[in-house]
């Protein structure tokens, strides 16, 4: 519980209140009794954090099962406060590698540091800092999503308070006391996003986030993520929906076979696959003079015309000369897109047969 | 923050067995159980029997009914949940997998010793009620054994729910556990009898000391050899040296300790097994 005052829209009056961060409370003004809700903005980073830039460090991380190598040799390190997207297909080793992270499977060789903590040596330690959201989230099914939230806020020192203000956050207010084995696939989606962040750790893994949620649930969480970011966490994300990940994440590490093929940003990795954008202009009248300008554009790599539309496909730093040239040559542009390469493309290059 | 952690997965595990009716079912057995055998057990007399009479009557059924509640009680604790996929959560969470396990141990444990202390206990005071001069110690002595064999098939329950990938092979495990030291241990104990040719002349039975050693590897055994010791009547049919005579070396000291190293034991390769697996 946290006190604090905040003054009256109306009347200026100042007005002390006890509130849970993440709670939403309902105010009236002792002076002119105007009414309104208030949210108190929840605490972020409760533990701290050192002062290490790595949130998350893996070194040569290797896990074999029944003679083949599910991880092999895996390293990177996500920075503190960066959105890491981490791709593959399936069976790449995503789930190995966010399993080992969290000790839930001994590993063959190699280190991982939560926070500067070994997992290996010091995995209660470690595990303060982290809130997980697994792939494949589950409770306890005889108890209700008030009670499985408790049972876990005791771990991580959460109070009911925060409990009740996250269920209602993340829409399941009307359920609070309801058995979980009575939810549908999306409301125990936002119930294990709502485990996530209880405690508010600084760093969160989530495996699958938008797993069998609705586009409003998607939406919220796609929300969430980038709420918990502005407020300094880590977020470690593992998803096959890419242009979700495209979207939020900083960096992205792609992990195909049991081995890490790339990470970086998606503008880098599309710059060293040498991908380029395509542009999509629209022109009053389409002519051979304006076709003729823009395939003697050098870096130009095809064109593709469909009535009044031109779609080129060049050299990233080519982009203005094109436009240049289909002016020059009489095109009068009414619509312009630039499309930069997808993390799609990116991802299929980097995972192709 | 240890115990801290304990005393919340040892409450779940209690309150999870209220909200599933196990506690009150397994109460209202135990009470109804042994007021039927104490009021209709005796074929020689009629009405309420002392607790002596009833205890010599339940020590069979205890064994067979404690050792299957306590193998269920534990055989999915942990692979239930790692099949269920809670248990990933849960070990995300600032705990240690020693905490979990010894948290469900005196969750589970607890459910156990509520269940015979108030069956048996609300039985023990109806009877006392109906029949003079009751020996309330000796009953004390029977429901603490009760309590000990209800752990020690718990903790193999534990042991059992460790090893296994699959919550079906625990089970599997669970069934065997219990025809083995309930059914097929007399079997063997016989054929061992036949086979060193202890038994020549069945007029004159004479039984080694070995073989009441042997016997009290089986924790069934032991209890009933401590119920038998402590109590002393009505004997189990099995138990051969409840009619002849135990040897000196059966004592109370020993059976208890047979007892302890059987939850030890198996809590210890539980733990092991528990750390070293995969989740």
């Amino acid at each position: 519980m946290v006190t604090t005052a905040i003054k009256c829209p109306n009347c200026k009056t100042k007005v002390t209140i006890d509130a849970v961060p993440g709670e939403k409370i309902i105010i009236s003004c002792p002076k002119c009794n105007t009414k309104g809700t208030f949210l108190l903005p929840r605490e972020t980073l409760k533990v701290q954090m050192t002062n290490d830039s790595s949130a998350i460090q893996v070194e040569g991380l290797t896990k074999i099962y029944n003679g083949s190598k599910a991880v092999d040799n895996v390293s990177f390190k996500v920075k503190k406060g960066e959105i890491f997207g981490f791709l593959g297909p399936n069976g790449a080793g995503k789930t190995t590698t966010i399993k080992a992270m969290l000790g839930l499977i001994l590993v063959n060789s190699g280190e991982i540091q939560i926070n500067g903590k070994p997992i290996s040596k010091k995995g209660k330690e470690a595990k303060k800092f982290v809130g997980y959201l697994p792939e494949q989230v589950a409770f306890y099914d005889n108890l209700t999503a008030l009670q499985n939230l408790r049972f876990y806020a005791e771990m991580k020192d959460a109070t009911r308070e925060e409990c009740v203000s996250l269920i209602e956050e993340f829409g399941l207010g009307e359920a609070i006391n309801k058995k979980v084995g009575k939810f549908s696939k999306g409301m125990v989606q936002r119930l294990g996003m709502a485990r996530a962040i209880l405690g508010n750790p600084p760093i969160l893994i989530l495996d699958e986030p938008s797993g069998g949620l609705d586009p409003r649930g998607v939406v919220l969480i796609r929300n969430k993520i980038r709420e918990l970011k502005n407020n300094g966490a880590t977020i470690f994300v593992s998803s096959h929906i890419l242009s979700e990940i495209q979207e939020v994440c900083d960096r992205v590490g792609i992990i195909d076979k049991g081995a890490l093929v790339a990470q970086d940003t998606v503008s880098e990795l599309s710059q060293k696959l040498k991908l380029k954008p395509r542009i999509t202009l629209e022109l009053e009248k389409m002519s051979d003079k304006v076709e003729k300008a823009v395939n003697q554009v050098k870096g130009v790599e095809s064109i593709e015309i469909v009535g009044n539309k031109i779609e080129i496909l060049c050299d990233p730093k080519i982009k203005a000369k094109v436009i240049v040239a289909i002016e020059n040559a009489g095109g009068n542009i009414i619509n312009l897109q630039i499309k930069e390469p997808s993390l799609e493309e990116v991802f299929m290059k980097y995972t192709e047969e | 923050m240890f115990s801290t952690i304990l005393i919340s997965i040892a409450k779940k595990e209690v309150l999870d067995n209220i909200r599933n009716k196990w506690i009150i079912l397994i109460t209202i057995l135990f009470a109804s159980l042994t007021l039927l055998v104490s009021y209709a057990g005796s074929l020689f007399s009629e009405g309420w029997q002392d607790l002596q009479v009833t205890v010599g009557g339940m020590s069979a059924l205890v064994q067979i009914l404690i050792s299957i509640i306590g193998l269920m009680l534990g055989y999915a604790a942990i692979v239930g949940e790692v099949e269920r996929g809670s248990m990933g959560s849960l070990l995300s969470m600032p705990t240690e997998r020693l905490e979990i396990l010894l948290g469900k141990l005196i969750g589970l444990g607890s459910v156990l010793t509520i269940t015979i202390l108030i069956g048996f206990g609300i039985a023990g005071i109806v009877i006392g009620w109906n029949v003079p001069d009751v020996n309330y110690g000796e009953y004390l002595i029977f429901i603490g054994a009760s309590i000990l064999i209800g752990l020690v098939f718990l903790s193999i329950g534990l042991f059992l729910s460790c090893i296994f990938k699959k919550r079906s092979t625990a089970m599997g495990g669970a069934i065997f556990v219990w025809f083995l030291f309930s059914i097929i241990w007399q079997f063997i104990m016989v054929a061992i009898i036949i086979a060193t040719g202890v038994i020549e002349n069945f007029e004159s039975i004479s039984i080694p000391d070995w073989y009441f050693g042997l016997q009290t590897i089986n924790p069934l055994q032991s209890y009933s050899m401590l119920v038998s010791i402590n109590v002393g009547t009505a004997p189990n049919q099995q138990d051969i040296g409840s009619v002849l005579g135990y040897p000196s070396f059966i004592n109370n000291e020993l059976l208890i300790t047979v007892l302890i190293l059987w939850i030890i034991v198996c809590i210890s390769i539980a733990i092991w097994r528990f750390n070293k697996k995969d989740i």
